[in-house]
């Protein structure tokens, strides 16, 4: 974490991996039916990122993680239920090449996508055609919009969690 | 998103974070409420009249000092509350003090006065204005910690709400002493404590709603 922290990269992404592992854990023990597990693994693992300010150097990394993926459990216990149940990869599916393009129905999907897309804030909305359908880097994306790339990866991955929330995992399959 | 593309897109992003960003978080917050509070003070009250002699009183560096004491022992309880698995320590305990030396110096006042003196030092002229001010001065500080509390990682939102409060309602005091003119410690011990308690109470409620970050 010190390493991250200081803005290496390498050691940085071990600690996250090897940190969800133990997320994974955690969470297959405490998590009742209805919450998915890797969505909460996920969920922390941005905030661990996002709010690594406040680890504390001279505290046990481990206690300060748990905090946070107790924090997550009850704060997902609390919103609850059954909309944590569609992970963001199955929204990914509607961006896939192949569901856009080379099949007869591209059109179609082409105008699904628009009003699926409608339900997003205009902000989220814009990302997600960016960096998803225009093929733009996050890199290009946060300058575009003036934000840091940290907050264009999270926006866009919470985008496509609600998306997946809304248009259960079903329907996204059949493409 | 997979969890180990999350990971690496993650890690990817993690510019140098420089230390002491929750304790500049928590005094910009603080701050600026504190700044908010004393516009509040200014348009809506304006300074005692006599402050020019009054600063020259103890009586008033007493209220200053009790108020702005509280306020800043709570500041600290607060940016050690904004980080995930962090204990209240010895900065809980502190809060009682002041509240001691003012009650001490309330309960001496009392028993060197004369009986029928008491009601007026007890209630002095404004008790039933003063906590409500203080509640309304002190709303801008609770708004600023709250806003530094959410960009941080409070985890558990109750007693970061109660710190929130009691600092926001130490500054709002301490900001509201110099618009008020009364001079008696039993009337500090009784009524700034009443109204830094309400701003608490504020805090609380507000805490495990406002506080909720994702």
């Amino acid at each position: 974490m010190l390493a991250g922290l200081a803005g290496e990269a390498g050691p940085y992404r071990r600690l996250l991996d090897e940190l969800s592992g133990l997320l994974r854990a955690y969470y297959s023990r405490r998590c009742p039916p209805g919450l998915d597990v890797e969505d909460l693994v996920q969920e922390t693992l941005i905030a661990v990122h996002t709010r690594r300010a406040t680890y504390d150097t001279g505290q046990p990394f481990t206690a300060w993680a748990y905090a946070i993926a107790r924090y997550k459990l009850i704060d997902a216990l609390r919103r609850g239920r059954a909309h944590l149940r569609a992970p963001a990869e199955e929204a990914d599916a509607l961006f896939a090449p192949d569901g856009l393009r080379g099949s007869a129905g591209a059109a179609m999907a082409a105008r699904d996508l628009e009003r699926v897309m409608a339900g997003l804030n205009p902000r989220t909305r814009s990302l997600i055609r960016d960096v998803k359908i225009a093929g733009l880097s996050t890199r290009e994306a946060a300058e575009k919009h003036g934000m840091t790339e940290t907050a264009v990866k999270v926006a866009v991955h919470r985008g496509l969690k609600s998306l997946g929330e809304t248009y259960g995992g079903s329907n996204l399959d059949e493409d | 998103m997979r969890t180990d593309e999350l990971i690496a897109s993650l890690a990817a992003d993690a510019p140098r974070v420089a230390p002491g960003a929750v304790a500049r978080r928590v005094a910009l917050g603080v701050g600026l409420g504190a700044v908010g509070s004393a516009a509040v003070m200014l348009a809506w009250l304006g300074p005692r009249p006599d402050l020019a002699q009054a600063v020259a009183t103890p009586m008033f560096w007493m209220k200053f000092a009790y108020a702005a004491a509280t306020g800043l022992i709570a500041a600290v309880l607060l940016a050690r509350l904004a980080r995930p698995a962090a204990r209240a320590g010895v900065a809980a305990a502190a809060l009682a003090a002041p509240f001691a030396v003012v009650a001490a110096m309330a309960v001496a006042r009392l028993a060197q006065a004369p009986p029928e003196a008491h009601r007026d030092l007890l209630m002095g002229h404004s008790s039933m204005i003063c906590p409500w001010r203080i509640l309304v001065i002190g709303l801008p500080v609770l708004a600023g910690a709250v806003w530094a509390l959410r960009g941080l990682a409070p985890t558990r939102l109750l007693p970061a709400g109660l710190a929130a409060g009691v600092c926001a309602g130490g500054i709002g005091a301490a900001v509201y002493a110099v618009a008020c003119n009364e001079t008696s410690a039993p009337f500090l011990a009784i009524w700034y404590t009443l109204g830094m308690a309400i701003v608490t109470a504020v805090g609380a409620l507000a805490g495990s709603r406002l506080l909720r970050w994702r």
